[in-house]
Parts: C-alpha cells; sequence; structure tokens
C-alpha cells in the first residue's frame, strides 16, 4: 500500500527576535494507513509542531512533505484547507469546541465547510455523536458538559469526514484519569474500526495504547520503535 | 455554498444579537446616516412636488412688478422703504409703451376680516380690474361670475370669494347674492373662485377675496401696497422683461446712471431661490450625511476589528477544521453587512415614521427609490467597512490564531 504521509527533511525553524528556533530540525517519517502512532519527548521538543505540520496547518521550512502521494508544502491555502477539511481530524489538548455551539452543531461544522446539505449533515453528525457515546447529549452546550464529554464531542468532529488520519495532540492531557481512559477507550475502538492515528503523550501508559512510538528530542526523532508488549487490557 | 450561506447567517446574527448593547451603540451612526439621508431625501422630494404645483399659480409668463425684489436682494431697508409707490397709471402706461404687454391689471391689496353674521374670516383682499383674470391662468370663478368693467367703474359693492373664505362664512349655503362686510362696508358676493390648494402646503391660496379696484380705491386707502401684473404676449420671456424694466424706467423718470427703484418679480425669481435654498437643505443634508455615515463606518469598522480580535481562536478552529480564507472573509463580512443593514432598515423605519409626521404639517412622502437606495447604501458601507477587518481574519495563520488566548 502506498504511503499515506512521507516527511523528507522536514525543518521548521522559527526568528524569535533574531535567534533561531529550529521546532523541527530535520524529520524523517513515514506513516502508513492504519497505523497507530504516539508521539512522545519533553515539552518544547516539537511534537505539536510536528502534528500541526502533519495536519496541513502548517508549512515547513524546508523540506518534503507528501500526503497520500500529493505534495502538500506546494499547495495553495484552498488545497490545504481541503485536505484539513476532507482528510484530517484534528483533537486539541484544550477541546477548541465553539462555546456557543450544541455539541451537534459544533460536530457539524466540518461538514458545512465540506458543503453537504443539511439532512445529510445532521444525520452524520449524530451518527458520529451516537459513535462517542453523546446521543444523550447532543443539544447541549460546552459549559453543559463535562470535560470528558467535550473531548468526546471534539473526537465526533474530528471524525465526522470520514478523515484519512486523526490527529491527537495531548487529547487527555486536561482531563482526569478516569475520563482520560474513555477517551482512549474509544481511539482504540476507532483505530480497530481502520482509522489512522497519531496522538501525542506524556503519559507513559497512553503512549502504550500505540502500536509504534516516537521520541522527539530537540526537533529531531531520537527513537522511532514498535511497542512490542502486549497491549495491556483496559481498566 | 447554501449552507455556508446559512452558517454565516447564522454565526452573525448571534455575533449581533450576543452583544446587543454593543452593536446597538454601533448600529448607532449607520441608523443616523440612513435617516438623515432618507429624511433629507423625503423632505427634498416633498419640497419639489409642492413647489411644483404652487408654482402653477404663478405663471411664468406673468411679470409682477412691485417697489420691491420678492428675495431681497442686497438693497438696505432704508432705500427699499423710500422708494416711490407703484401706481394706479402705469397699467395704461405699459399697455401703451411695452409691445409685449397681453394683458395688465393693478393689484392693491390689504389684510382684513369679513363678516357675516357673526361667522369672520381673517384673509386678504385686493382690488383688481375684470382684466386681472386675462393675467392668472390658475385663477377661475366656479359658481357666479367676475365682476363687471362698469361695476369697477362705478365701484360697485361687489366681491368674489375664495374657496377658504365661502367655507368659512357660507358653511351649507350659496354664497351667491348673499351679504357679507369689511368693517362697516356691505359687499355682495357675485362669485367663488376654485379652489387652488396651499402654496409649499403652508399658506393657502383660497383665503383671498377680490373687489373692483374702483371699489377698493375708494373704500380703502389709496396708498395701500400695489403691484402691477404683467402678462407677457411672447415665450421670449427675457426680451420682454428687458424691455418692460426700459418702460419702467422711463416711467419712473430715471436717469441712465440712476438704479431701478422698483422691481420685476417672475415666477423664475422665485424658482432660481427655490433652487437655492434646496441646495443649501440638500448640501447641508448632504454633508450631515456623508459625515455620520463616515462616522458609523469607522465605528462599523472598529467593532468588526473587535469581533475578529476576540474570536481569532474560534477562526483558527474553524481553519483546522476545513475553512478557506474566502469563507472566513465571507463570515466576517455578512456580519459586518448585515449590521449595516439591520441598521439602515432601522434608520428607514423612522425617516418613514418622521416623514408621516412631518406631513401633517408639510407635505412630505418617502420615495420608494430614495429606500431602495438607502438600503443599497447601508450594504455599501457595510461591504466598505468590513473589509480590511474581514480580510485581516481571513488572513490569520492557522497556528497563530488557535495559540491565541
Ligand atoms: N509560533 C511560534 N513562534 C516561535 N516559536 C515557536 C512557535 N511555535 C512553537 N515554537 C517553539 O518551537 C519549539 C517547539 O514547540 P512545540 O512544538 O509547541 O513543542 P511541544 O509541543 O513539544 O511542547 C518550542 O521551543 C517553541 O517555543
Ligand atoms: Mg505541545
Amino acid at each position: 500500500m502506498a504511503d499515506l504521509i512521507s516527511l523528507k527533511e522536514i525543518k521548521r525553524h522559527y526568528d524569535v527576535g533574531g535567534e533561531v528556533v529550529r521546532a523541527l530540525d530535520g524529520v524523517d517519517l513515514i506513516i502508513n494507513p492504519n497505523e497507530y502512532i504516539s508521539i512522545m519527548g519533553p515539552s518544547g521538543s516539537g511534537k505539536s509542531t510536528l502534528m500541526n505540520m502533519i495536519g496541513c496547518l502548517d508549512t515547513p521550512t524546508e523540506g518534503i512533505y507528501e500526503f497520500e502521494g500529493e505534495l502538500v508544502h506546494k499547495m495553495d491555502d484552498n488545497q490545504l484547507a481541503s485536505i484539513r477539511n476532507r482528510k484530517i481530524g484534528f483533537v486539541f489538548q484544550t477541546f477548541n469546541l465553539l462555546p456557543k455551539a450544541t455539541a451537534l452543531r459544533n460536530v457539524e461544522v466540518p461538514l458545512i465547510y465540506a458543503n453537504m446539505t443539511k439532512n445529510d449533515r445532521i444525520e452524520k453528525a449524530k451518527i458520529a455523536l451516537i459513535s462517542v457515546g453523546l446521543e444523550e447529549r447532543m443539544h447541549h452546550k460546552p459549559n453543559e458538559l463535562s470535560g470528558g464529554q467535550r473531548q468526546r464531542v471534539a473526537i465526533a468532529r474530528a471524525l465526522v469526514n470520514d478523515p484519512s488520519i486523526i490527529l491527537a495532540d495531548e487529547p487527555t492531557g486536561n482531563l482526569d484519569s478516569k475520563s482520560g481512559v474513555e477517551i482512549m477507550k474509544i481511539l482504540d475502538k476507532l483505530h480497530s474500526g481502520g482509522n489512522t492515528i497519531i496522538l501525542v503523550t506524556h503519559e507513559e501508559y497512553i503512549a502504550d495504547h500505540a502500536d509504534r512510538t516516537i521520541h522527539l528530542f530537540d526537533g529531531k526523532i531520537k527513537v522511532d520503535k514498535k511497542v512490542t508488549k502486549k497491549r495491556q487490557v483496559s481498566t | 455554498m447554501i449552507s455556508l450561506f446559512w452558517e454565516n447567517l447564522r454565526i452573525s446574527l448571534g455575533s449581533i444579537f450576543g452583544n446587543k448593547s454593543r452593536s446597538i451603540l454601533t448600529a448607532l451612526g449607520i441608523v443616523i446616516g440612513v435617516l438623515s439621508v432618507t429624511l433629507m431625501g423625503t423632505l427634498i422630494s416633498g419640497l419639489d412636488r409642492t413647489f411644483e404645483k404652487s408654482m402653477s399659480f404663478l405663471s411664468r409668463d406673468v411679470l409682477i412688478i412691485s417697489r420691491m425684489d420678492w428675495f431681497g436682494g442686497d438693497m438696505d431697508w432704508w432705500e427699499l422703504r423710500n422708494r416711490p409707490r407703484i401706481k394706479e397709471d402705469y397699467v395704461e402706461q405699459l399697455r401703451e409703451k411695452s409691445q409685449f404687454v397681453a394683458a395688465v391689471a393693478p393689484m392693491a391689496e390689504r389684510g382684513g376680516s369679513i363678516f357675516r353674521g357673526d361667522k369672520r374670516i381673517d384673509t386678504r383682499f385686493f382690488g383688481t380690474t375684470p382684466e386681472y383674470m386675462a393675467t392668472n391662468e390658475s385663477a377661475d370663478v366656479i359658481t357666479g361670475r367676475y365682476f363687471t368693467d362698469g361695476e369697477n367703474r362705478s365701484g360697485a359693492r361687489v366681491m368674489i370669494i375664495g374657496g377658504d373664505v365661502a367655507d368659512a362664512l357660507f358653511t351649507d349655503e350659496d354664497p351667491i347674492d348673499k351679504y357679507v362686510k369689511i368693517g362697516s362696508h356691505k359687499f355682495r358676493v357675485v362669485g367663488v373662485l376654485k379652489k387652488q390648494g396651499k402654496f409649499m402646503g403652508m399658506f393657502s391660496l383660497d383665503n383671498q377675496a377680490v373687489l373692483p379696484f374702483g371699489t377698493f380705491q375708494r373704500l380703502f386707502s389709496r396708498r395701500g401696497w400695489m403691484n402691477v401684473r404683467v402678462k407677457v404676449n411672447t415665450d421670449n420671456y427675457d426680451e420682454a422683461k428687458e424691455e418692460i424694466y426700459g418702460v419702467m424706467r422711463q416711467i419712473r423718470g430715471l436717469k441712465p446712471m440712476e438704479k431701478d427703484d422698483f422691481a420685476i418679480n417672475q415666477s423664475a425669481t422665485m424658482e432660481a431661490q427655490y433652487k437655492a435654498i434646496k441646495l443649501a437643505i440638500g448640501g447641508t443634508g448632504l454633508f450631515i450625511t456623508a459625515l455620520s455615515l463616515i462616522v458609523g463606518g469607522i465605528g462599523i469598522m472598529n467593532i468588526m476589528f473587535v469581533s475578529v480580535k476576540e474570536r481569532t481562536k474560534e477562526i483558527g478552529v474553524r481553519k483546522a477544521l476545513g475553512a478557506t480564507q474566502s469563507m472566513i472573509l465571507g463570515q466576517f463580512l455578512m456580519e459586518a453587512v448585515l449590521i449595516c443593514l439591520i441598521a439602515g432598515l432601522v434608520g428607514m423605519g423612522l425617516a418613514g415614521g418622521l416623514s408621516l409626521l412631518i406631513n401633517q404639517f408639510f407635505p412630505s412622502s418617502m420615495p420608494v427609490g430614495l429606500a431602495i437606495g438607502s438600503i443599497i447604501l447601508s450594504v455599501v458601507i457595510g461591504i466598505v467597512s468590513g473589509l480590511i477587518p474581514s480580510y485581516q481574519a481571513a488572513r490569520l495563520d492557522p497556528i497563530d490564531a488557535l495559540r491565541y488566548e
């Protein structure tokens, strides 16, 4: 099967007050469909930068990025927006839901940008919310939901457009461990359903859910290994 | 794109009604601007129609020779006061010496009250000759008759009354051959004039009475205010006016270097004056309007910058979910246009209400074109003032926007 994602010598440099910050400093990475990858590393090592790069929110200073065989670093804003819309599902540490919209409407947003008709949109959004166990909470606004529930809305929003890859940047970072476990159960389920998932985490036991772990250090990949130990049975 | 349109509409309405007091304050400038533009337009169009209607009583081919210009000119009051009166015999002299006179009539005028039993009306009455009817196209006797040359010469106590006078003194009766009184003098009503309406909607042209000139001279002051009304027999009003100026100077015995000590008025002078007034109202209105619309537009722009800043994170999220730059641009542009549109509609509604109110005193009604125009105008202001903030929103870097707190 063709590579889903291919990064070659990717660099992302920031100019901060005349000083160059090398957030990514030569990253080579191949990701295949249905992989389950965790990214670890100290704070400031470039994990989020790498996720944003993969998610087409950011473009590299140098290097070649191919997504499903297409050169991302040459795309214009509309093409990038279209990839973000149809191919990528983002889950953020801080949920990033629209505060004034209900769970259902939040999940509908990517479908609106995909120009789907209202009825199809609502149906798809409902299915996504049901798949994360929120059928009872569809018409609640974010401030009426717990942290775990908000993150589940965010996951529903990420998967509603049937993306090629789900990117979760510290999805459990703002949650208590019980909610965190629930979120990981959902991600595990999505993976066994055929989705490709990359997740950033500081926690060893969260990282152990993945099949492959990447360690970043100072913008470079230091470790890239298959997780050999048998996955723990979730508690 | 239809679903995006509704979504943007929904977001915009949410934003506008979610910040009610802010939106109201912001929209105020546009409300005032649209209010003044529509009100001004309404007034001017009302003025125009009234003026045109009113002007028909002053035909273009009628010159009115009086002591003073209707519209002041630059004469000082003292000089005007010392000008000699217009005299009765000018009528015949003008007829003799000018080749352009089709009809000419004196008009001696004064104010006073006409009584009938315990009924009374304060009015203006004037003495003139039967030829007056030939100098005034809009004056017409609908019941009864005009007075005759004989009655004029003999100073008969007969009177033609205007519609208002007839209404005031004769509620249900036929006024013809009934008697009315001015002071102690008794007059027989022989005719009623056709109604002409109000001049500029302000003073009635029907509150008047006409007496034979001879009668007027005998009963009232010979030294009262007098004009001579000349109807010319040509389309070349300027030439006629020029010639009559010459004749009048000759009648007055003015030396070539001396200034005119009389004035020739014409509806054209009134028209010119009216145009100047209209221009002044229109100009002031335009200035106020432009100013308030600019201030309003700046207000909208300002609030849109605030709105973009407040929603930076939301913009980042939307971009992460696949919104393109033009989608974000559309969202904020829609908001700016919607505020302006709502403000424009409110302003127009207020103007419509006010013009109904004003209509009680002065004829005015809002032309449809103006209403449509002001709505288009508010949309344009929305686009113009929303463009820069919306563009700024559209161009935000998704990551910077997402990191914004
Ligand atoms: N927009 C930015 N401007 C300047 N420096 C940045 C920016 N984004 C990230 N960085 C820097 O790049 C490095 C990597 O950041 P990040 O990818 O967020 O790390 P992590 O997610 O691993 O904690 C850090 O040193 C950070 O300060
Ligand atoms: Mg990070």
